[in-house]
């Protein structure tokens, strides 16, 4: 594969018609991107997030099946407006790297829309602001603005996890339901967003960071939450576990949110951090199973930077291991869907691609568990996938075939070799036009990228 | 006729039918089929198959025991939970093997590592092996083939056995013109042209399910167990088949009678008793595996849920099973019998069920039982829960 359509296609989310000539080297073309200024993106802002899970709650107590369905029709166009937002971002983006970068970081701190109304609410202001504003930014950060944030304070229940030795425990024990710890986010914290399942922590480190990180909550949700309350985060002191805490071997005394905020950057700095985010980074953008020389080679930029990620976006362009014609990844279906929409000059999101993607099951925002969606051939390439591509490939061509598309210029983005049937089908004008398009989007090699 | 053209030959001829391996199905003995059913979050078989005769049950669970009469009871104290009543006849038919205090070989409170586990088949963590079907299918000499009746590809089936898999997803149509000229461009991938090919032959037999209701509402089962038993039911269909289910990861308000995780397992319930059902007369050969990669805490946690445990309950189903029981060397919920002092305590290992399941369904011998679930020789397999 020539370097500019690898370039377009492995790093970026795919090349438009005529778009290849004028990007004469792919590697600047990458570098580029990653100095463009990119503005924050607007949608639905917490004040309204806050009013509309109110009102569930209060729809909820009054048992008001109406006013519930209604509030439920607000939170599907809230989602599906901010769905289609990032969707049309990705078709349209003439910085596509930092899509993909978006995506990738998004997926590795998930949330689901899939887990409860309030995530479902919140997932697409997670990501335009606790995740894009530091793709380029420092990874701490990344995950200090994810750990605060109402989603993923909601989606691993670190709303609801309550110092057992804390005030809240000791005043609810004697009256109301008892509640205590919750260790779903301390876990997930330590397994799939910093250190991974290998990073050498236990049961009882677990355990503890829970108890580090209670009291790390959203107003407006939870104990002592008034009912108009902002929705956003905040740490509650009475329902901190009080007392010192080892986790990993260091002792955290008692400090309040400042025990979660050093425990959170010992995480991020850890060596078992570094190791684990480039593996998963060198499998996303070079190959299913990483290159142990540049999954070392990442590691060292996170190392040598802390953790700078625009320092590690370059690593990854220059690593020779991922401009090598023998290493393929085969296309996500988000990825492969949003490259058809790109070679045919789609301007914006159609209206069907949300339910699409959850056809090919890669609904955004929507992994089934905490450690978001693969990423390799074992769990995209399977017989049922291929057929659903291809039978999603005619239908987009029908509709795109209408613009009069020339089907030989397809060759201009998608990579196969001289001798390839491919070459010779689109230029056989017995073929509907349309159906030539399907061939080559629906087609092996398109899957590839 | 070669593969190719048997293949084509199923394509276009219109034969419903199936892979390679059909071509000696003939030769092959015995014609055992296996489901294996992966319910992923860690189903709380503390609330599913209930210990109601453990002095400690009552008050460990507090506020979230069941009554006894809320249950139906089998075997020696224990009770289904109410959503898995429609059971009852299973049991009464001797079809019903459940089992407790059983769990994977590995310690860990993380969904991630317990399901790679369970689906590996292997003792510890191993990021790049095959799902154990896959080698289960690998060492019957690729007599038999596999399908995934799932939103993905399971890793349990996952391997280097080409296996099929299918959902009731229907994204536009296509003529056979175009599917022909797929076909030949997907003749130059040497890596996904059999995955091609495989996914024509399950679209002779995909466009009936389409019209039954598909997928369904999300977390029905009963429509995914349906269409799976459609195609392990064909002349020559696939011989094992991996199913599985989210939603039982119960961290808060997991209910009683109709509560939330009762629903599912109500669910749960019907799904196998449609499987059944629509499986015909080839019920007679079949049988159902349901896991889960680890329980739940012996105590609520503090928002009326349950947290990761280790020890659960799981169930072999099917006419073949030697006849219905509770299999369980039940460890007690005594704060002393605890692992951790907050787990349910393992006295049974997964690998020691799916051995003499697999032996019984497709006659291997503990040998080739052993082979499927490496490293466990000194696990001794229940060769006699098949009949």
């Amino acid at each position: 594969m020539d370097t500019t359509l690898r370039a377009l296609s492995r790093f970026g989310l795919g090349a438009r018609i005529g778009q290849p000539e004028n990007v004469p080297d792919g590697r600047r073309w990458l570098r580029d991107q990653l100095d463009s200024r990119q503005p924050a993106r607007e949608g639905v802002g917490l004040a309204e997030v806050a009013s509309v899970l109110r009102e569930l709650r209060e729809g909820q107590r009054a048992q008001d099946r109406e006013r519930l369905m209604a509030t439920q029709r607000r939170i599907r166009e809230i989602q599906g407006g901010e769905l289609g937002t990032m969707l049309s971002a990705r078709i349209a983006s003439d910085t596509p790297f930092v899509e993909r970068l978006v995506a990738f970081w998004s997926n590795h701190l998930c949330v689901s829309v899939a887990a409860s109304r309030q995530v479902a609410a919140l997932a697409g202001h997670y990501e335009r602001t606790a995740i894009r504003p530091h793709v380029l930014g420092n990874f701490t950060d990344m995950v200090m603005a994810s750990a605060r944030h109402p989603a993923m304070l909601f989606y691993l229940d670190n709303v609801q996890s309550i110092g057992p030795g804390s005030r809240a425990a000791q005043r609810r024990g004697r009256g109301g339901r008892a509640r205590g710890l919750n260790e779903n986010y301390a876990r997930e914290l330590m397994e799939l967003h910093t250190l991974g399942v290998d990073g050498g922590y236990s049961q009882q480190d677990v355990e503890q960071l829970a108890r580090v990180l209670t009291g790390w909550t959203t107003s407006g949700a939870g104990p002592g939450s008034r009912p108009d309350e902002p929705l956003s985060f905040v740490f509650r002191p009475f329902v901190h576990e009080p007392g010192a805490k080892t986790v990993l071997g260091k002792r955290y005394q008692s400090g309040g949110i400042r025990e979660g905020e050093q425990a959170i950057r010992d995480l991020c700095a850890h060596p078992a951090t570094a190791n684990f985010v480039a593996g998963k980074l060198v499998q996303h953008f070079v190959a299913d199973v990483p290159p142990p020389r540049a999954v070392e080679e990442i590691a060292g930029a996170f190392r040598e930077t802390g953790g700078d990620l625009k320092a590690v976006a370059l690593a990854l362009v220059d690593l020779e291991e991922a401009w090598s014609p023998d290493s393929k990844k085969f296309r996500t279906p988000q990825d492969w869907l949003v490259a058809v929409l790109r070679a045919f000059h789609a301007e914006a999101a159609p209206e069907a691609m949300a339910q699409q993607l959850r056809q090919l099951r890669h609904a955004p925002w929507a992994p089934a568990a905490p450690k978001g969606y693969g990423d390799t051939r074992r769990e995209w390439a399977d017989p049922d996938s291929l057929m659903n591509r291809a039978e999603l490939a005619r239908n987009l061509a029908r509709r795109w075939g209408r613009r009069g598309i020339d089907p030989r210029r397809l060759l201009e983005v998608v990579d196969v070799p001289e001798q390839d049937p491919l070459r010779t089908l689109l230029a056989d004008s017995d073929i509907p036009a349309a159906e030539r398009l399907a061939l080559a989007v629906g087609g092996p090699a398109f899957q590839w990228r | 006729m070669d593969r190719r053209t048997f293949v084509r030959g199923m394509c276009y001829g219109g034969l419903a039918t199936f892979a390679l391996p059909v071509v000696r199905f003939a030769q092959v003995p015995g014609h055992g089929k296996m489901v294996f059913v992966l319910l992923r979050g860690g189903f709380d078989g503390l609330a599913a198959l209930v210990p109601i005769d453990d002095p400690e049950y009552a008050a460990i669970r507090g506020g979230m025991a069941f009554g006894a009469s809320d249950l139906t009871t089998i075997g020696d104290g224990f009770g289904l939970a109410p959503g898995l009543a429609p059971w009852k006849t299973l049991w009464d038919e001797q079809e019903l093997v459940a089992l407790h205090a059983m769990a994977i070989p590995y310690r860990t409170r993380s969904h991630f590592a317990g399901q790679a586990i369970l689906e590996t088949g292997l003792d510890r963590p191993d990021g790049v092996s095959d799902g154990w079907l896959n080698r289960l299918l690998q060492i019957m000499d690729g007599e038999r083939s596999g399908i995934a009746v799932a939103a993905g590809m399971p890793r349990s089936l996952s391997g280097a056995h080409q296996v099929t898999s299918w959902s009731p997803a229907e994204l536009g149509v296509v003529d056979d013109a175009y599917v022909e000229r797929l076909s030949l461009l997907y003749r130059a991938d040497p890596e996904l042209h059999d995955r091609f090919e495989a996914a024509l032959q399950m679209k002779e037999v995909a466009p009936e399910m389409d019209r039954m209701g598909g997928r369904g509402p999300r977390g029905q089962m009963a429509p995914i167990m349906r269409a799976a038993a459609k195609f392990l039911r064909e002349p020559g269909g696939p011989n094992v088949a991996a199913l599985e289910f989210s939603g039982w990861d119960t961290h808060a308000n997991q209910g009683l009678v109709g509560g939330q995780l009762d629903r599912l397992l109500g669910q749960l319930a019907r799904g196998v008793l449609t499987f059944k059902e629509e499986m015909r007369d080839e019920w007679a050969n079949t049988t159902v595996v349901i896991m889960t990669e680890f329980g739940r805490t012996a105590r609520p946690n503090g928002t009326q849920g349950t947290d990761h445990g280790t020890a659960g309950a799981g169930w072999v189903i099917g006419p073949n099973v030697a006849k219905s029981t509770v299999i369980s060397d039940w460890p007690g919920l005594a704060e002393r019998s605890l692992f951790e002092s907050r787990d349910l305590r393992p006295t049974l290992d997964t690998r020691a069920v799916l051995k003499g399941v697999i032996a019984g369904v497709f006659d291997l011998t503990a040998g080739q039982a052993d082979r499927v679930f490496p490293g466990s020789g000194d696990v001794r397999g229940l060769y006699d829960l098949m009949g």
